[in-house]
This record gives C-alpha cells, structure tokens and sequence, in this order.
C-alpha cells in the first residue's frame, strides 16, 4: 500500500544517478539474454573442431574454444548459471540469515549468544574454502553449488540484520510498541522488521556480487557446476591453458564477470550512500556537520 | 587486560569446539560408507571391516570424536589417504609458502590501500576523490583468478620478466629468488584486499575526520597535517587492525584461488587437492590448522587493541 | 569605549550549500566584543548563533559561502589564509565546545592535548609542556593537576573534562574566548562550577568571552551583555540588565514570557505560537512575524526586514514597532487557579522499589556486584495530580518510571496501579494494565515510527488491543489530533515531515489514544526549544484538567518542574532524598541537596545574581556509592555521623515535606554567607 510508493521514489533517486543506472541496464540486459538465451539462435554445445580457438571474428564475437564453440554463446548461457545460482544462493542466504540476525538482536541474551556463536564458526573459513567443505561433503552439482554459496552468505545477513535491530531496539518507538502492550512477535515483525529493510536490501545486491564471484571460483577451481554445463569460471579454467595461443579465450569471459560484478558493487554503494544522505536528512539542516 | 584477553579467547574457544565437531562430522555426512571411500572402491569387505576397526569407527560416536580430538590436540592429524604420509608433515611441508606470501600480500595491500584512502579522505567528493574510489571499487570487483590471468599475460607472457607458476624458495635461502616467486601472487591478492583495505579505510577516516574532537584539533591552531595524522588517522586505525587481520588470516588457505592460478604450492592448493581425491584426513587436517591460525589472529588483534586503545584496561 | 574591541563583526553572511540552492544560516551579523567583558549570545536552534561562532574562529566547513568581515585583535579572520587562521587560533582564540564527551581525543593524554596547540604553533617548549599542562590544570581546579594530565579523556568525568577544555582554550592566554553552549551537556551542579571556573578565568585573563547558550538564565547570570538572534539575525542587543527589564523586541519580549521561571509560580505559560523558521524557509520581510503579536498581518513587516536600530542609549533592537513591544506584560500572570485538593485513593502507589543492574566482571562476566539504579523509592499519585520526580543524570528517575511501566525488570518492591498489584502479573495481565498507563518519551524524533504514516501511529495502541472499531476508528483517531492541537489531514503525513514540537503532540495523541489514567512523562520537553516547551507544557496542562489525568512527570529542569507539579520527589543515586508540595521544596526546601539543586538553577534575572552553594565534585559512581547518607561527601553539613549511617527518609517535624538526611532545616540565616564560604573552599 504505502511500502511499494516509498519504493518507487528510492529507485527514482537512485536511477537519476549515472553510475546505478548504467549499472541496472547492464544487469537488467543480461538477465534478458540469459532468459532468452535459447531463442537467440546460438548454440553453446555446438562444436566445430576445424575452427577452434579462434580470435573474435564476425561470425563469433567473442571467438571460439578449443573445441570450436562459440564463446559469445557461452557467455550468455554461462549468464543464465551465474544469476540462477546468485539468486538461489542469496535467496537461501536471506531467509536463513535474516531471521537469526533478527531473533539475535531482538531478543539479546542466550539466543544472541547461542546464534551468533554459530554463526561466527560459519565464518572462521574464508568463504571459498567454506563452500569447497561443503561440496566436497555432498557432492558436486550445480545445485549444491548453490547452496554451497547460500551458505557461506548467511553470516553476512545474520550480522547485518542483527545490527540494525540491535540500534533499532534502543530506539524509542520500539520501546513504545512495548509500553502500550504490543506483544514481542507484533514488535518484532511489525515495528523493528520494517525498518530494518533498508541495510538488507543493500546486503541483497552486494552479496549477488559476492555470489556470482564464488560461483565463477568454485568452477574455476574445479569444484563448481559439472561440465558441459556453460559457466564463466570453468571457461576461464580452460580458457588459462591456452594463454599462449588463444588470450581471448580467457580475457573475454573475465571480463564480462568483471562488470557484472562492477555493476553489482556500484548498485549497491549508490543505494548506501542514497540511505546515509537519508539518514542524516533526517534530522534536519545538520549544520552543525558543516563545521570543520 | 590480561582478563580481557583471556576472556576473548574464551569466547573463540567455543567456535573452534564447534567447528571441529562439525569438521570430524563431515565424515558421517558424505554419502555413502566413509570407510569404503577411505578404503578404496576396490577394497574388500574385510578390509573394510578392518579399516573400521584400526579407526575405532565402531566405538560410540563420543569416544569417537574425543579420541579423535585428543590425537589432534597431540599434533596427530592422522595419515593422507592417498600418499600415507603423515597429515601435519605434509601440512608443514605447504605452511611456510603461504604464510609468506600471506605477509607479502597484506604489506602491499597495506602500501596500496592507506595512501588510496587518505587521499580521498582529506577531499571527500573531489575529483580525486572519485577517482580513487573507482579505484578501489575496480581493485575490489576484479576476480583474482582473472587479475591473476591478465598478470601472466602481462608479465610472463609478454614480457617475459616473471615466472607464471612459482615454486617455493625459503625466504632466508634466496630473496631474490623468493620475490620473484611471489610477486605476482602477492601482486594479485593485494589489489583485491587494498580495495576493501582503501574503502574501509575512507570511511573511518571521514567519520573521525568529522569528529568533535578533531574540530577542536583545529580550533588549537594544529596544521592540518597534524590534525589528520595525529588525531584522525590515530582514530581511525583501531577499527581498521580488525579488518586487517580478517584479510590476513583469510589469506591462509583463503588464497587458494590466486594459489591455483599461479599453481603456487601453499595450504590451499593442498587443500584442493585433497578434495578432489576425496583424502578425508587430509581435508579435516588442512580446516583444523586454518581454523587454528584464524584463531591464533584473531588474538593477536585482540593484543594489539589493548595495546593502542587506552580505554580497553578499564573497561 | 575609548579601548578597541577584541572582535569586531560587520556584515557576516553565512550561507551553505543546499539541494535547492544556498541557504542563509547567518544573514547579516555585525557584533563587537571588548576586552574584560562578556557577551552572550542567546537564541534557539536555527538562529544562527553557532554558526556565528564558527565563522568568528574560521572554523566553518568548506561549503560554507562566507561573506562580511571578523576582526580579531585587528586581523581579518574572513580573508586570512590557512597559516595565518591557524596562528590566530592558537594565539589569539579559545574555543569551548558543547558536549565534552566528544570534544577531546580518546587517544591522547589530556595534558599533551592541552598544550598540543601551543607547543606545534612555537609557542611552548616541548620539555616544558609537561608543567605547563599541569599548570593549566590546576588554574581550573582539577586536583592533582600532574598526575591527571597523564591520563586519558575516559579517565576524567564530565565536569572534569569540560575544565580540561577550557584549560586547553586557555593555553595560548587568548584574548577572546569564544564558549559555544558550555554547560549544556551538563548535570545543574556541575554547571554552576563550570560557569564560576570559567567566570573566574575570564576576570583573571582579562580576555574578552562570547557566551553562546539558549539558555536565558545563564545569560543573566554570566553576560554583561546580550545579543538575541532570530532567523540568522541579530534581533536586539543591549546590556543584560536592559534586555531582561526592558526588552524592545517583541521576540525577546515574548520568549521571556514564555519561560516557566524558578522564582515564580504561575498557572500559565504565554507560548510563542509556530515554531523558529528553518534556515531553508524564511519568510519574507521580519522572519518573525508570522509568530509576531505585534507584527502579524501588518504590511510593513511582511515587507521589510527591519534594520538593527538604536533605541535608547545602549540597546538596539530590529523592529519596525521597536517602541511598542516594550512593557513585557507578564498577561500570563493570572492567578493559580485553586486545584481541588486531591483527597482520592492514589492511583499508583509504588512502595520500595529497587531495580539492580548486575555489574559482570573478570573472565567468565560473573556478576560480582550490582549497580542500585534505584534503590528503595516510595510514592503515590493520586488521580488528576501531577507529581515529579527530579534530579541529575543518574539518579534513577527514568529508570524508576520505566519499571513502573514494567519496561525494567525490578528487583524489590510493590507497584500498585488502582489496588492492583502489578508485579506477578504475567504478559496477559500487564497488557491489560498498560490500557490504563502510558508513555511519553523524552526524544520526539525516535519515538515515532519513521514508516508509518502518523495517523497509523497514533492508531497503532487501538489496533493492538483490538479496540480501533469499538472506540470509533478514524473518527476518533482524527478527534485525538484535534484533541492536541494538530489538524486531523496531517494524519496521511510520516513522521520526518514534521518539528519536534508536533512531533511531541503525536506522541501525545498516542499515550492518550487508550484513554488512559496516568500518564508517565519522561522529560518530555527536554529536547524541545525554548519557545516550544511553553506549548506542549500548556498542553498538558490542559488536558490534565479536562480528562482528570494523574502525571508522573520526570524531569531535571526544575523550573518547568516548579510549574507544572502539585508534589516534587527530588532522587540523588537512586533514592528519594525530599519530597513534599511543590510551594515547600521550592521554597522551604529542608535537604541539604534540594538546597544546593535549586541555588544552582540560572534564573532569568540579572538583578537575583546570587552567591550560590557550589557543590564540589560530581554525582559518584552509582556502582559504589558512598556510606552512610549518599550524599555525604558532598554535603555541606555532614559530619562523621553522616558517613556512618545512612537517615531515615522521614517527615521533618513541624514542615510539610519528608526528607533523609540526619539534620534537616532550613538554610541557615545568611545563605550569602555561607555559601560565599563555601565557594571560597572548593
Ligand atoms: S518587525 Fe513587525 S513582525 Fe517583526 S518583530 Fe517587529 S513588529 Fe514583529
Ligand atoms: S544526612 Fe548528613 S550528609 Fe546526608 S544530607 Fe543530611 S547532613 Fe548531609
């Protein structure tokens, strides 16, 4: 009702900047490609042993592998791995993460304790090593990479939640729900909840970031989706072999996972920066932070 | 102070209890008889049964897991499926190669970042500022499997001025030898973490820079130079240590990306290797000893706080 | 004058940059200040008065457009370069910031930082700033000046640290000294030894002083001179004695009317209505005139900004009507209207209550002690009477009004709420009882919630309990916002869209939504500006009377206290220490703390300068508090008797209030005396 409003005008201002929205039209266009990626008329599995690793020419953009297939078309099938797996990870990350960072800082106590102590053992191991545990335990496929990834994305919801509902809790307007007798569950997820979206949201796009630059890893070192399934990291795997005879081969796929991964990391400063210019509006002129 | 430290590491105590239960643990989870993958697909009912036995895998689950914890605790990791060879020897064996290029990587990235991130502190919002930022958002969004490639490129493949894959070479025994080792993996690690290094680094530095007590700083008369390195910068590092240990320790087996790229023989690698060839053994020992360097920064943060923060004694 | 001024301001614009183009925050200030002399500068926030101080000192930010000219000592601050504003600031200006908790480097020993200004400008050897440091020290009473400079700002308390600034703003031997609200953050008693530190410093320096403060009574008490600002603007200026006796400006006249006072007591505050305009949104011509009695609808202000005037031989004022304003007619000075003595059952009846907070510490955080947030307070409010609870920071006020809430847990004790006790109640029973209690929080801007629109936040109460349709939904939501003064189609606006004051009207709207019987007030005008406190406390008022409410109000403004209550609990560290009708312990106070309290309150009145009973020290560590009476190490009348025992709270034979302390009384013939001797003791 009034959420989605106040929505809008957040992406309004966000778009009306360059840097978001040349962002938000590469992702959006690549989201397209990967969607529609088999009606394109290309095929990634197509092989043509006579003219493999080739450079770009007008037939393949982005050249061809050693097997003969375009690479081009597995960049834009490779997309469509990289998003469905970001979404999924972030997806289970969030609905893991969100829920234990708010329980944490809501409640405070034995369940703060007892939660974030789990959650700090999920990140005593750099995040690739986590998910390389992880799959070397069930197994490799792309749905475990995915979960592999949510997993190692759970401590990042669960502090940045958790934090958020710790400053709000002190705040007076949650202390209020409780004064005139809302019970705890109404406080949690009527009062606290709302507010907390902002931060989480930014969380959502950096952690898609994080997601599709694990997903390449994890298949650049072997471990990831299976072949023959088109993944940016597995190309750039065999892509490094032939450094010598076809550069292309690995630059190009690189560097599209390069700025998506840009795009991603500038979505989500220009959304922080929008919050925090917000967050100090709030309380009017603040000319006392002009002074130096 | 001493009661303050103690009591950090009393808290770290239960992640690493946690965690080493969950990393004995991941046995049992793999599907299928962990002892038959142990064993070798070929192995016989018998050597089956035997392999059980010589593990005490049928033994109650907490014995078990104590017996396993203690021989750890001993420094007996077990033996690697594939080589039989002790784990904690062929650990030993990788240990050094990362570390240093663990601290090769933190000092660049710590040369890379500060400097980066003063410079637009000082100026928020000029131009220099910006581009700095993009700077660092470009050093933070480039994969190192990709950096590491377009380095080879560059260095070894063009140039020819530097090796694309890189043995170890104890420092002590050839320096030269060892930079050039491990130039373009520290190279590679330390333009990512110099992003996160100059990012977080801006940011402390403009909170502080917009402190009270800068703004009495100034009201004294101090230059500004003063101002930004005697009282913000000074500020603004206590909560950069943290982060600079979490980079740190996370180099330790963390790299095993720029590792593989540059086939760099570090705890990584190993690790990597032991799980593709499924060397149970091998994977719990490599986590335990990472787990227990992450811990062992994590305390030597906690020291270096109380050391700089006057406030950490008292409270 | 024949002597030059140390400043001398003409023409000060100070404008930054804003989404819609520059904002004027200083619009055209010109000031003079001479040496041995203090200037204050009164105004609310927006006024300007800060920003003035900042530009005076250089010290204003980048985007800040500067225009006009600042002589100090003879040099142009305005057109003087990094090198020179840097020299000029280390010999020449001192600068006293507000909150002392934020204005010193939690790094760096606080004597290196006291002399860090001196010794990077040459001025000071760095052998010697040792000594130094330890000399400034000791000229603004710190004890053991030599071991304390080696310490680190967290090691100091409050009051301390604010002495350690103005050490420091003393190091370089100023000539101006430039204070910007000094004693704001601070408890009342720790602000009368600041003022008599810095007052003290002034008249053995000589240095010229600028004294920015929105508060009317330190101006009367400290300044020789005034300026009131308005809307970036000085409004009017003059002696001390002329502003607060002779205002010729219609804002200074009303915003002295507008102030509840200690020395008075009348039924009814005269707010000034609106609000003081935002930089961003001035209006045209006279920027008060849309709050203006005198001014509002006439053509001539709307038109003009009327120029700073001569009227008389001393004082000057902007004002189009200068004459007429003058005569502040006090038309509030109704009499108090007769309350019917309140002889009902008490609806809340608290009875030794204690809330601990448990002090962990060493290895494994085991509680080794407790904090006695409060420890044993007794009270009782009947219905339709407004009792308060005051005292400093860390008393135990708040904390005892939110256990009454049952927002605490509490460690001993009864509360009872209409005969029912509500400490075994389980959260069923508490619901229920919270229908009939509410809330009001001290900070308008955190107590809303920011995503709802404020119609749904006055509705949000109903909603929970499940009665927004029997008690008549919108209807009766809109009815609230009338009931506090808000037009019900703001109710589709959120919270950021309004000022504090409206602010506190919608939290009010809120608290009376379940038509509750008592109302617990946490300071809940303390955050609010002046001429705003007049409007929300008429307010109360008002509905106190129409709907028979009973206040328990909690608060450390004892002047606002003095207006509002019909009985006053004053708290030291967790206990009631006096309690009685409000006429008794405002003017027969028997406790030697109650004593000491209120001679610290700045009262608007130049001509009432008077000596007053300065208290030595601070409020300890409510972790160990003293033996015996808390009080004792402070007191002026305790003996070792005192530091024994801890006294009865009783009621003092043959006066209307009770009190804990061994020797009751009150103030003892000459308090000029005494107090003058006790001042020259600390
Ligand atoms: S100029 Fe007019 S509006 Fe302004 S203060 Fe004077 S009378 Fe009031
Ligand atoms: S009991 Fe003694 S120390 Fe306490 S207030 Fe009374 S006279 Fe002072």
């Amino acid at each position: 009702m009034r959420l989605p409003r106040r929505i809008l005008a957040f992406a309004g201002r966000l778009l009306s900047q360059p840097g978001p929205l040349a962002s938000v039209l590469f992702l959006v266009g690549l989201a397209l490609l990967a969607a529609f990626a088999d009606r394109l008329g290309i095929d990634p599995l197509a092989q043509d042993i006579a003219a493999s690793l080739e450079g770009p020419s007008a037939a393949h953009w982005f050249g061809t592998d050693e097997l003969g297939r375009d690479i081009g078309a597995r960049v834009i099938h490779g997309a469509r791995t990289s998003l469905i797996t970001a979404a999924g990870a972030v997806l289970i990350a969030g609905a893991v993460g969100v829920p234990i960072g708010l329980v944490a800082g809501f409640f405070g106590g034995w369940r703060d304790a007892a939660l974030m102590r789990a959650v700090d053992v999920l990140m005593a191991l750099p995040g690739i090593l986590l998910a390389m545990a992880l799959i070397a335990v069930i197994g490799r496929s792309q749905s475990a990479a995915l979960v592999a990834v949510g997993i190692t994305g759970i401590p990042s919801f669960a502090r940045v939640t958790r934090a958020q509902v710790l400053s709000l809790r002190k705040r007076d307007f949650v202390t209020a729900v409780e004064a005139f007798g809302g019970t705890p569950g109404y406080n949690m997820f009527r009062t606290v909840l709302p507010n907390a979206w902002s931060p989480i949201l930014v969380q959502v796009v950096v952690l898609s970031s994080v997601a599709i630059l694990l997903e390449a890893a994890l298949a650049f070192l072997g471990v990831g989706i299976p072949p023959p399934t088109p993944s940016w990291g597995e190309m750039l795997r065999t892509g490094k072999s032939y450094l010598h005879d076809a550069p292309h081969y690995a630059v190009l796929p690189g560097l599209v996972l390069t700025v998506t991964i840009l795009a991603f990391d500038t979505l989500g400063r220009g959304m922080t920066r929008l919050l925090e210019d917000r967050d100090s509006g709030a309380s009017g002129l603040k000319l006392e932070q002009a002074s130096r | 102070m001493i009661s303050y430290l103690l009591r950090r590491i009393l808290q770290l105590l239960p992640v690493l209890l946690i965690a080493s239960v969950l990393v004995w643990g991941m046995i049992y989870a793999v599907p299928g008889n962990p002892v038959a993958v142990m064993v070798g697909e070929n192995a016989s009912a018998e050597q089956v049964a035997a392999e059980t036995a010589r593990l005490g895998l049928d033994r109650p689950v907490a014995v078990q897991y104590a017996a396993w914890l203690g021989s750890a605790l001993r420094g007996d990791l077990g033996a690697s499926i594939h080589s039989r060879e002790p784990v904690l020897k062929l650990i030993g064996e990788r240990l050094p190669a990362t570390l240093q290029l663990a601290a090769l990587a933190t000092l660049l990235a710590l040369a890379l970042g500060i400097p980066v991130a003063l410079a637009g502190a000082v100026a928020p919002n000029s131009w220099l500022d910006r581009l700095l930022s993009g700077w660092s958002a470009l050093a933070l969004g480039v994969p190192t499997f990709w950096l590491g490639i377009l380095l080879i490129l560059l260095f070894a493949v063009e140039l020819r001025w530097l090796p694309s894959a890189s043995g170890y070479v104890a420092f002590w025994d050839a320096p030269l030898q060892t930079l050039r080792n491990t130039a373009l993996p520290a190279l590679t690690l330390a333009v990512y973490v110099s992003g996160i290094f100059a990012r977080f680094l801006r940011a402390s530095l403009i909170t502080e820079l917009n402190a009270d007590y800068v703004r009495t700083a100034r009201a004294k008369g101090l230059p500004e130079r003063t101002v930004v390195m005697r009282h913000a910068l000074r500020n603004a590092l206590l909560p950069f240590i943290t982060i600079v240990g979490i980079m740190t320790a996370s180099f330790i087996g963390g790299a095993v990306v720029t590792e593989s790229v540059f086939t760099y023989p570090g705890i990584g690698r190993l690790l990597i290797q032991a799980i593709s060839s499924r060397d149970y053994p091998l994977i719990q020992g490599c986590i335990l000893v990472i787990l227990g360097i992450y811990v062992a920064i994590n305390v030597v943060v906690d020291l270096v706080y109380a050391y700089v923060d006057p406030r950490i004694e008292y409270s | 004058m024949k002597v030059d001024p140390v400043l001398s301001v003409r023409g000060l614009q100070v404008s930054f940059a804003g989404a819609e183009g520059p904002v004027p925050a200083v619009r055209g200030v010109d000031l003079d200040v001479w040496p041995d002399e203090v200037l204050g500068i009164v105004g609310e926030s927006g006024s300007g008065k800060s920003v003035t101080a900042l530009a005076i000192a250089g010290l204003l930010a980048g985007n800040a457009q500067v225009r006009g000219s600042v002589f100090v000592d003879g040099q142009d601050v305005v057109r003087a370069s990094p090198d020179e504003l840097r020299r000029l600031r280390a010999e020449r200006i001192g600068f006293i910031f507000q909150d002392p908790t934020t204005t010193l480097n939690p790094l760096m020993t606080v004597g290196r930082q006291v002399t860090e200004g001196q010794v990077a400008a040459g001025r000071l050897a760095r052998g010697e700033a040792g000594a130094r440091a330890a000399a400034l020290l000791r000229e603004v009473d710190i004890a053991d000046p030599v071991g304390r400079a080696g310490q680190y700002p967290h090691q100091f308390s409050g009051g301390m640290r604010q002495r350690a600034v103005i050490a420091m703003a003393m190091a370089g031997r100023p000539r101006l000294i430039i204070a910007d609200e000094p004693t704001t953050a601070l408890d009342v008693t720790v602000q009368a030894q600041i003022l008599s530190v810095l007052a003290r410093r002034q008249a053995e320096t000589g240095a010229a002083v600028i004294l920015i403060t929105h508060d009317l009574g330190v101006v009367a008490e400290v300044a020789h001179r005034v300026a009131v600002m308005y809307g970036g603007r000085v409004v009017e200026t003059g002696p001390v004695r002329d502003i607060f006796r002779n205002p010729r400006h219609p804002y200074t006249a009303a915003l002295l009317n507008s102030i509840p006072r200690l020395d008075r007591a009348d039924s009814r505050l005269d707010p000034i209505p609106g609000q003081p305009p935002m930089p961003a949104e001035l209006p045209s011509g006279c920027a008060f005139e849309p709050r203006c009695a005198l001014g509002r609808g006439q053509l001539v202000c709307r038109a003009s900004d009327p120029p700073l005037e001569p009227q008389g031989p001393a004082q000057r004022a902007a004002c189009h009507f200068a004459g007429e304003a003058a005569a502040p007619v006090r038309a509030a000075a109704r009499a108090a209207e007769p309350r019917p003595e309140p002889t009902a059952e008490p609806l809340l009846i608290v009875d030794d209550l204690r809330v601990h907070y448990p002090i962990r510490a060493g290895v494994l955080r085991r509680t080794v002690g407790h904090v006695r947030a409060v420890d044993g307070v007794s009270l009782s409010v009947r219905p339709g009477e407004t009792v308060s609870l005051v005292g400093e920071s860390g008393c135990g006020k708040t904390t005892t009004g939110r256990a009454v809430m049952g927002l605490v847990k509490t460690a001993g004790g009864r509360i009872l709420f209409d005969g029912q006790a509500l400490g075994g109640l389980g959260p069923a029973g508490w619901r229920k009882a919270r229908r009939h209690m509410q809330y009001i929080f001290q900070d308008p801007y955190s107590s809303l919630n920011p995503v709802k629109p404020v119609g749904e936040v006055v509705a949000e109460p109903l909603r929970i309990h499940g009665v927004y349709e029997a008690l008549g939904g919108a209807r009766y939501v809109a009815g609230l916002f009338e009931r506090v003064g808000l037009s019900p189609r703001v109710m589709e606006r959120y919270p950021r869209e309004f000022s504090g004051g409206q602010k506190q009207r919608i939290g009010i709207a809120r608290a009376l939504a379940l038509q509750p019987r008592l109302l617990i007030l946490d300071e809940p005008v303390a955050a609010l500006d002046v001429s705003i406190q007049a409007q929300i406390v008429n307010l109360l008022q008002d509905l106190q009377q129409d709907l028979g409410l009973a206040y328990l109000f909690i608060a450390h403004d004892l002047s606002v206290v003095r207006h509002i209550s019909d009985r006053v609990a004053v708290m030291y560290l967790g206990r009631i220490v006096e309690e009685g009708p409000k006429d008794a312990i405002y003017e027969r106070p028997m406790h030697p703390y109650t004593q000491s309290l209120l001679s610290a309150v700045p009262t608007p009145d130049p001509d009432a300068r008077r000596h007053r009973i300065v208290l030595e020290g601070e409020i300890p560590n409510p972790a160990s508090p003293p033996t015996g009476c808390t009080f004792h190490p402070r007191c002026f009348r305790a003996d070792e008797r005192c530091a024994r025992e801890a006294p009865a709270f009783v009621p003092v034979p043959g006066e209307a209030t009770r009190a804990a302390c061994h020797y009751p009384g009150p103030l003892a013939g000459a308090p000029a005396g005494e107090a003058t001797s006790l001042e020259a003791a600390s």
